[in-house]
């Protein structure tokens, strides 16, 4: 048979966007698969070196637009670990919540992107609806939708308004109500098994050999989480499990976000339950004139896509003399989609993909 | 356990520098040459997961320096692994044979900052569109400088009346 190029992406339904995937074909077989990224290299790391400490937080949260959050909190962990700034206890539990708030969000997204893919039209509108719910918290706490900028070095801005713990709960309750429907409709329908079953499999020893983190590295049966290996925030004073499942595929990797989701709410009701009170933010120097000591760090945090990090150098001046992110999509869409895409089959470019959870604007930056 | 990892590393490297900063971090700074060797140790004792590769260009020492960051899948330790090389001469060899996945990490520093990884199988561009004189990562490139003489101003345009 002839061996064809396709180009596939950056404009195609069955993906997210910005992204594209040079394919050799014959037939419907995929021979050899070529990841493209760049369509969304903005330089945010070097431009933030010539912007000051503070002024930097817009440019951040703007590398990963899905889930901001994880990003402002790597960043202001940094600053922290090279300021030597202490963060008050209730802080941390307010960053908790407020990150599993944003992990259950970002998985509702990533249900949405994978569900419309499939062609379970219903499914993902109910998904964009609940992930809609979880947007209304963060605007009534900070204001803002999609970029939050809430987290800052020392705490966080604000404190929690009145009543919202109980919006909270309201709002988890009505979308945890919902998991039996999302269940029934989707994760135990057999067209979804028939679909995903032994597609995109990655064996355990090959996922740890390509550097494969997140849910990618937990389908595969690896109790790995940076949250337990290396606890930050508040994620050591509750009890929590990281949920696994066993065949490395894509139907063990969407179980493995359905339990995360479900494990993340758990584990906000157990924060709410015991959050301190007290202050939510330590005063930091004048951040006009703000020179951070000489030093390095690397610093890392579990998205909800795996593991992100964050390597940052400082001159002891009032400008990062380099930062340079460690993010999940990174080895996930370049290095493990080309590698699971030979010899699939062309219908399942997406499928692939988006079980990966590849988000185009983390890789490129 | 970090302790016996320093002085395992320090009887079996020569002419390498090991500081602990904090607990469950590890920094060693290394010449160039022996880069590959140590990070197959470090494979070889259960340091399998190479987090990042990252590069900083530290212009008034005329240095590029090479920041490899090696985790392990289950401890808290991460290690990093520094080695310097000349500005003027930019060449370096390439980890792929120890760690697979140094494949793009090396590919964006090619490409950002103008290394030269011996071995590497594809250094073809990875992010950028055009050519530029000088990688636009170094310190030396001006954003502003480039961004006047490139783009040009946009057209003031006049309403109708």
């Amino acid at each position: 048979m002839r061996e064809l190029e396709l180009y596939f992406g950056p404009q195609h339904l069955g993906m997210v966007g910005n992204f594209s995937i040079t394919l050799k074909v014959e037939g419907d077989r995929i021979l050899e698969a070529t990841a493209n990224p760049g369509y969304l290299h903005r330089g945010f790391e070097k431009l933030m070196e010539l912007r000051t400490w503070i002024q930097n937080f817009p440019l951040v949260c703007r590398i990963n637009v899905v889930e901001p959050d994880h990003m402002e909190m790597v960043y202001a962990m940094a600053v922290e670990k090279l300021a030597n700034i202490e963060v008050p206890e209730r802080a941390h539990y307010v960053r908790s919540v407020y990150l599993e708030l944003a992990r259950v969000g970002s998985h509702l997204f990533g249900l949405w992107a994978y569900a419309n893919m499939l062609g379970f039209d219903t499914v993902a509108n109910w998904a964009m609806y609940h992930h809609d719910l979880v947007l209304d918290l963060f605007e009534e706490l900070t204001g803002g939708r999609v970029y939050h900028i809430y987290i800052w070095p020392g705490g966080v801005r604000r404190d929690f308004p009145e009543g919202f713990k109980d919006k909270i709960v309201n709002t988890l309750h009505s979308i945890g109500g919902c998991v039996p429907d999302y269940d029934a409709t989707f994760f135990n329908n057999p067209l979804f098994y028939e679909r995903t079953k032994d597609v995109g499999k990655i064996a355990r020893d090959e996922a740890k050999r390509l550097g494969a983190v997140g849910q990618v590295l937990r389908a595969t049966g690896m109790k790995f989480d940076i949250r337990k290996v290396e606890p930050y925030a508040a994620y050591n004073n509750v009890d929590w499990d990281v949920p696994t499942r066993e065949d490395g595929d894509v139907y063990s990797r969407l179980w493995v976000i359905r339990d995360e989701m479900i494990e993340s709410v758990h584990m906000i009701f157990k924060l709410l339950d015991k959050m301190p009170s007290g202050d939510v933010y330590n005063r930091v120097p004048n951040p006009f004139k703000w020179n951070i000591p000489k030093g390095e760090a690397y610093v890392r945090t579990e998205s909800s896509r795996g593991e992100l990090g964050l390597y940052m150098v400082s001159n002891g001046e009032d400008k990062p003399y380099r930062v340079h992110f460690r993010t999940p999509s990174y080895t996930h869409g370049l290095i493990i989609l080309e590698k699971l895409l030979k010899n699939a089959s062309i219908a399942d470019v997406g499928n692939i993909m988006i079980s990966l959870y590849v988000v185009a604007p983390e890789i490129d930056r | 356990m970090i302790s016996a990892l320093k002085k395992e590393l320090e009887s079996a490297f020569k002419n390498i520098q090991i500081v602990i900063p904090e607990d469950n971090r590890l920094t060693i700074t290394a010449p160039k040459d022996t880069v590959l060797t140590i990070l197959s140790f470090l494979k070889d004792k259960g340091y399998d997961h190479l987090a990042l590769i990252s590069c900083t260009d530290w212009i008034e020492e005329k240095e590029f320096e090479l920041v490899y960051i090696i985790n392990s899948y289950g401890e808290k330790i991460s290690i990093i692994l520094k080695s310097r090389i000349s500005r003027e001469n930019p060449q370096f060899i390439t980890t792929i044979p120890v760690f697979e996945n140094a494949e793009p990490y090396e590919r964006e520093i090619h490409e950002l900052y103008g290394i030269n990884f011996e071995g590497h199988p594809r250094l073809t561009p990875l992010f950028l569109e055009r050519e530029y004189e000088i990688p636009p990562f170094r310190k030396d490139f001006d954003t502003r400088k480039y961004v006047e003489e490139f783009f040009d101003e946009i057209p003031f345009v006049e309403e109708n009346k």
